[in-house]
């Protein structure tokens, strides 16, 4: 084959990352972002890397488009249609407030009140028809809603999952009156219960349907006038990919697509390299993303808020983030402690040292200050210096408050955000049940690379690994993975009330769907994975936890199954209390090939020779090797303090470490 | 003075240490409403003092103080019987000493490093049963504390190292679930390990002494970071006073009344003129009561850090006998509707100082519908608990927010469609109660209305409040529409004698049950609230047209139904107009007031 190429459209910069020639052939690019149209900035990424068309056979893709469609509110005017007395039910949410402490807050409804209306129409909780629905009151409807100037219609009943009788007549009839309205129905966008979570889920893509459509066709023809008509695919929320035709109806499905690639190829290079339980750190700009791999499977969020009351309830990388980032801004609390973040300085103005206005000591300020960082070659700026003198002029003000030197201010600007950082991997992993020190960490984005040894001392990881591209891991996510949808099912009942047929009946259409919607797709060659899971309960508990099952499995192996599950989270069963099926889920994922990265001959057990030295601040001064990152072949090792540089990150190596390049180019750190 | 760096990070360790303990047990109790609403809380603590050196942020408000407030009380108790010895963990639920309700069981832990106290660990977790007479522990009708339930006395759960396993069987025999309260017990304990090994690894990172010196000067530091606040309060005495409708057995308002004394950077809280304990169980134990002075400040000043240097600056005066300290036996189970009406009249008090910062008050009542029965096609018994939401008080700058939660909790609402599977209830409606947010410059969130039929027979209970003493406004804002609940019970429609408590009413199927919660109190001059707001308002449908006339002073140029909705349009010129009229009224009608004694 030819070679594939992964484009990450950022807020700021557009990432490529290129592997042809059987993977012999890496390149990555970065540029600045498009937001008034991102399609032109990955057209630029495209021209900057020098690419044949001919050269290549796909294009993956990561946005941001649908987030920041969200958050700034400019997604499509919709109505939403409900059934009689719960119109209000995307508004109320579940009873809460934005934060633990204070009382203030706004709330912005995609669809405002004005334009949710209510039918007549009843179902039961299990899709027994109550009220039926009047096609007559939907015509009228319809025709009042012909005056609104709609670009969607979004129809969320009550208990649709179990019945979508209703939601379907209605959405045939409103397309009868009007086919230019985009139409969405909850039960075909997710099969669950929770009312306001599945209103809120097809709300969201019905708002965004519009935006996306309209994206995916300006992506295509300015793709087919740069001169490619080949396969193009979307990164997904959930770590697969899904081909751009079906863009407009999965848009829902693409919200944070960047984070989930970033996570998918760490996932996927660190199972590569040997390691089994990861947790990623992606630190950028503004924000550090962490999230926790075990046995290549990236932990998986049911649920994902993406603003006040505006849930998502799609399988998506169960992402967290912390507004922790080179931008980052250290001040002093009321209390005159030293805080650092979460407010950033972001890309515009920048930290001060960039010379874009910045005022505020940032964390990459720092960076620089403490030699960490060459001022010489800054990365993603069009700028031939770092200004230092400017960065430690502000640095050292803020260290005459704290009565401390310009260089420890800066370093204690790193301990205090270093610290933020770790405790949230702390945190994330306890709340998943796990010891972060069991773990390896994967460091990547702009900074990541900068600070990961330091996480690795704080939290008490053993071991780091430094992928070869970290500043475009995102890109090249999207070019290592597969194709994927996510069905599910509730079902709610006790399992011994079940028809043992209807499990896998339900199984079996899930299955049924996704490989009719993968066999479309040229773009799958390696083969269909199909994996089923069942949510479980004791009577009563409100949480579930995910069972993976198989579908020939009687009812008893499957109880079983949870117990076990069960046993190994909390250390004991609930003997006696039946347990119930909430949810029946099939994940059927299309193959690719698998992408090659270059294992080529070049090895060396040489130590490498540095490019130069340059005076480090590691608690004091210390004559450091910097290394390029070109240079450092597979078996080649060297121990810390180092400094280790490429076009898109720098990678810090702490006093008492050690490294080595293992057969992939990844740089392995280790306590010394 | 201690190096800056030292303290940052060393503050930041210790608040690592108290969260990771409140989410090892999240994660690990048994109990959903440990594991799902987070009804626990977790802190270290100076070991003479009881100070709070960090406490957990993933804990309830309602926890905030009451924790150090529970430690000082139990310091006194352990100092009188030899004092804390290593492998001692201490057990307590008597409201009284450790305040809140007796579902709360607190456990406390010595830390020794080095030989020699330094630290106390506690925990504290909600127990789904203390035994008592009714399921839960909730006895709307309970006249001594007895009937809510069992009372644990401070004792050693271990005793050096070694369980005290006849008390746990004295639980366990006397509680509902025992096998999920002996496993959150255990869970309870196992979160002390957490705590000592993050004490081990500051302690032999820094030394104790190093420590001692960050903890002091953090407590200190936070002292003058909460006195920094104080002090942008202007000095004066500022009174406040609000009712409860009833305790629930007396139908007769019972008075909170709270003067807050604000001088230099001292804050002092005075509740004289408060009524006496009630018969019901419309008391609160003082623990509490202080708490919520904390948690009403905390909501004021979000971003105070919570340590016992930060509650320096605050005095108490709760007078004895009063229904805000509670003693022996006076019961306590409604204690979350004395909590919210603490947090109306601290806000009440305060917003006549810095109306800048202070909400109006929010709906104000848990007014916790229970449904219990069998349910008909599995022969189980079920108990479905519906807490109420409900609007916020608008703010200087905003709207408030409608369906909230109560300020000292974070419990979310049930989803209808979960609810209609496991109870036979079918909900006809779940809507934005309109018109039910006090009018304002800044309008207070709408409450919600909810109204459930049973297809079998149950047994329906609620304690709320609200309904003859309506969320207030302030700075000129209106008050919200009050508590409302009716039941439809055959063909007869029934308000419950006490409005809003009622005790194990039966429903029959068909019957109906409507609640409709109050929205939160007004900000500001109604006529100050711009146009197009009112406009927005009322063709979302928040407001009333006569609410717009009345209240918000408008004329309606156009109203045009579309569907099922009206859309409004208003007359800018003729608006204006009839607002300067009503003004000029009104102005030519407050000397009069002045003259007949009553303050505007």
């Amino acid at each position: 084959m030819a070679g594939s190429v992964g484009i990450d459209v950022g807020g700021t910069y557009t990432d490529l990352y290129f592997s042809g020639d059987d993977g012999r052939v890496e390149r990555v690019v970065k540029v600045p972002s498009t937001p008034q149209d991102p399609s032109i900035g990955l057209i630029n990424a495209l021209r900057a890397a020098e690419i044949r068309q001919d050269d290549l056979d796909q294009i993956l893709h990561g946005t941001t488009i649908a987030t920041n469609a969200v958050i700034e509110r400019r997604g499509a005017r919709c109505a939403l249609i409900t059934t009689r007395g719960f119109r209000d039910v995307l508004e109320l949410g579940r009873r809460d407030r934005p934060h633990m402490y204070g009382l203030t807050g706004i709330q912005r409804p995609l669809i405002p009140r004005d334009r949710r209306w209510e039918v007549d129409e009843r179902m039961d909780y299990q899709g027994n028809v109550l009220v039926p629905l009047k096609p007559q009151q939907v015509r009228e409807l319809a025709a009042v809603l012909k005056g609104e100037k709609l670009d969607a219609i979004v129809v969320s009943l009550l208990h649709s999952y179990a019945n979508p009788a209703h939601e379907e007549t209605i959405r045939d009839i409103l397309l009868e009156i009007e086919p230019a309205w985009e139409v969405v129905i909850s039960s075909g966008v997710i099969r669950e219960y929770y009312e306001f979570e599945r209103t809120s889920t097809a709300v969201v893509q019905g708002y965004l349907q519009p935006l996306v459509s309209r994206y995916a066709k300006s992506l295509l023809d300015k793709l087919k006038n740069w001169g490619f008509d080949r396969q193009t695919l979307i990164m997904q929320s959930n770590g697969g990919v899904v081909p751009v035709k079906e863009l407009g109806s999965r848009a829902a499905f693409i919200v944070r697509s960047g984070p989930a690639a970033g996570v998918t190829a760490a996932a996927e290079l660190a199972a590569e390299a040997g390691f089994s339980r990861i947790i990623t750190g992606d630190m950028g700009g503004t924000s550090f993303d962490v999230a926790v791999v075990i046995d290549g499977k990236p932990a998986i969020a049911e649920n994902t808020l993406l603003d006040f009351r505006v849930p998502l309830r799609l399988p998506m990388i169960d992402v967290h983030t912390i507004g922790a980032g080179g931008g980052s801004i250290a001040h002093l609390d009321r209390a005159g402690i030293l805080q650092v973040g979460p407010e950033s300085a972001g890309a515009y103005p920048g930290p001060i040292c960039w010379g874009r206005g910045g005022t505020e000591p940032t964390v990459t300020d720092a960076n620089v200050v403490l030699g960490r960082i060459d001022p010489a070659n800054p990365i993603g700026i069009d700028r031939d210096r770092l200004d230092i003198d400017a960065a430690r002029a502000a640095i050292g003000k803020l260290g005459e408050k704290l009565g401390l030197g310009v260089e420890q201010t800066a370093e204690a600007i790193l301990a205090v955000v270093n610290q933020r950082m770790a405790g949230r991997i702390r945190l994330l992993s306890i709340e998943r049940g796990h010891d972060p020190r069991d773990f390896a960490l994967v460091a990547f984005g702009g900074a990541g690379p900068v600070h990961g040894a330091a996480l690795m001392q704080e939290v008490g990881i053993g071991a780091m690994l430094v992928p070869p591209f970290p500043g475009v891991l995102c890109a090249m996510g999207c070019a290592a993975a597969n194709v994927r949808y996510d069905f599910s099912r509730t079902i709610e009942r006790v399992i011994g009330d079940i028809e043992p047929k209807a499990l896998r009946a339900i199984m079996a259409e899930q299955r049924a769907e996704g490989e009719a919607q993968i066999r479309q797709n040229e773009a799958v060659g390696g083969g269909v994975r199909v994996s089923h899971a069942i949510d479980m309960a004791y009577l009563g508990q409100i949480h579930s936890m995910r069972v993976p099952v198989e579908a020939d499995w009687s009812r008893e192996q499957m109880a079983d199954a949870f117990q076990k599950v069960y046993r190994a989270e909390f250390g004991n069963v609930l003997a006696g209390i039946p347990v119930i099926v909430t949810n029946v889920r099939t994940t059927v994922e299309g193959m690719r090939p698998r992408m090659r990265r270059k294992e080529n001959g070049a090895a060396s057990a040489a130590a490498p020779r540095p490019q130069r030295r340059r005076d480090v601040y590691f608690g004091g001064r210390h004559d450091t090797p910097v290394y390029r990152r070109e240079e450092l072949l597979p078996g080649m090792a060297f121990d810390g303090p180092a400094i280790i540089e490429q076009s898109d990150t720098t990678t810090v190596v702490e006093p008492r470490m050690k490294v080595r390049v293992d057969r992939f180019h990844n740089l392995i750190v280790e306590a010394a | 003075m201690t190096d800056p760096v030292t303290l940052a990070v060393v503050r930041g360790a210790l608040e690592q240490i108290a969260d990771e303990m409140d989410l090892h047990l999240i994660h690990a109790a048994i109990s959903p409403i440990i594991s799902e609403t987070n009804d626990c809380a977790h802190g270290i603590f100076h070991p003479t003092s009881g100070e709070t050196i960090a406490q957990g942020r993933y804990g309830l408000p309602v926890f905030l103080a009451n924790m150090q407030f529970t430690v000082t009380n139990l310091i006194e108790i352990v100092r009188k019987e030899g004092g804390f010895k290593p492998g001692d963990l201490w057990i307590v639920n008597d409201p009284y000493i450790s305040g809140t309700h007796l579902q709360d069981i607190v456990l406390i832990a010595p830390y020794f490093a080095n030989g020699e106290l330094f630290a106390l660990l506690a925990s504290t977790g909600h127990w789904m049963d203390i035994g008592g007479g009714v399921p839960g522990g909730w006895a709307p009708k309970a006249q001594e504390i007895h009937q809510e339930g069992l009372i644990i006395p401070p004792m050693k759960l271990y005793d050096g190292g070694k369980l005290n396993e006849p008390l746990v069987r004295m639980f366990t025999s006397n509680v509902r679930l025992p096998d999920q309260i002996a496993g959150d017990l255990s869970a309870m304990c196992n979160v002390f390990n957490v705590g000592r090994r993050g004490l081990d690894t500051l302690v032999a990172r820094y030394g104790s002494g190093k420590l001692k010196d960050c903890i002091r000067e953090m407590m200190d530091r936070s002292e003058s970071q909460m006195r920094s606040h104080i002090a942008e309060i202007p000095d004066g005495t500022y009174h406040f006073e609000d009712f409860f409708d009833n305790d629930g057995i007396v139908d007769e308002p019972v008075k909170i009344a709270l003067t807050i004394r604000k001088a230099g950077a001292d804050l002092d809280f005075d509740f004289t003129g408060t009524d006496k304990v009630t018969r019901g169980p419309i008391n609160l134990a003082l623990t509490t009561t202080l708490s919520s002075c904390y948690v009403a400040i905390k909501h004021i000043f979000p971003e105070v850090p919570v340590n016992g240097g930060a509650f320096r600056p605050m005095k108490f005066n709760v007078p004895d006998g009063s229904l805000l300290a509670a003693r022996y036996p006076t019961p306590v189970g409604g204690y979350l509707e004395v909590v919210g009406r603490v947090l109306d009249v601290v806000f009440g008090a305060l917003a006549q100082a810095i109306p800048q910062r202070t909400p109006a008050a929010s709906f104000g009542t848990t007014g916790v519908t229970t449904v219990g029965g069998r349910h008909p096609l599995t022969g189980r018994y079920y108990v479905a608990v519906f807490p109420y939401p409900g609007g916020y008080g608008a703010y200087q700058g905003g709207d408030g927010l409608v369906h909230g939660v109560t300020p000292q909790s974070m419990a979310n609402f049930m989803s209808i469609e979960m609810s209609e599977h496991r109870y036979p209830l079918r909900f006809h409606s779940f809507a934005l109660r309109e018109n039910s947010g006090g009018a304002g410059k800044f309008r207070g969130g709408c409450g919600t209305s909810f109204s459930f039929e049973p297809w079998a027979d149950c047994v329906v209970s609620a304690l709320g409040d609200r309904v003859d003493h309506r969320p207030f406004g302030i700075a000129g804002g209106k008050p919200a529409a009050p508590n409302e609940i009716k039941l439809r019970l055959g063909n007869e429609e029934v308000v419950p004698p006490l409005r809003s408590k009622y005790e194990k009413q039966t429903v029959r199927a068909g019957d109906i049950v409507f609640a409709a919660s109050p929205g939160g109190g007004g900000f500001g001059d109604p006529l100050e609230r711009p146009l197009e707001a009112v406009e927005q308002d009322l063709n979302l449908g928040y407001i009333s047209r006569e609410t717009a006339e009345r209240d918000y002073g408008v004329v309606i140029a156009e109203a045009k139904p579309v569907g099922e909705h009206m859309r409004y349009r208003l007359d800018a010129a003729a608006s204006q107009t009839k607002r300067d009229n009503t003004r000029n009224a009104k102005a030519a009608a407050r000397p009069t007031l002045r003259a007949q004694g009553v303050r505007s």
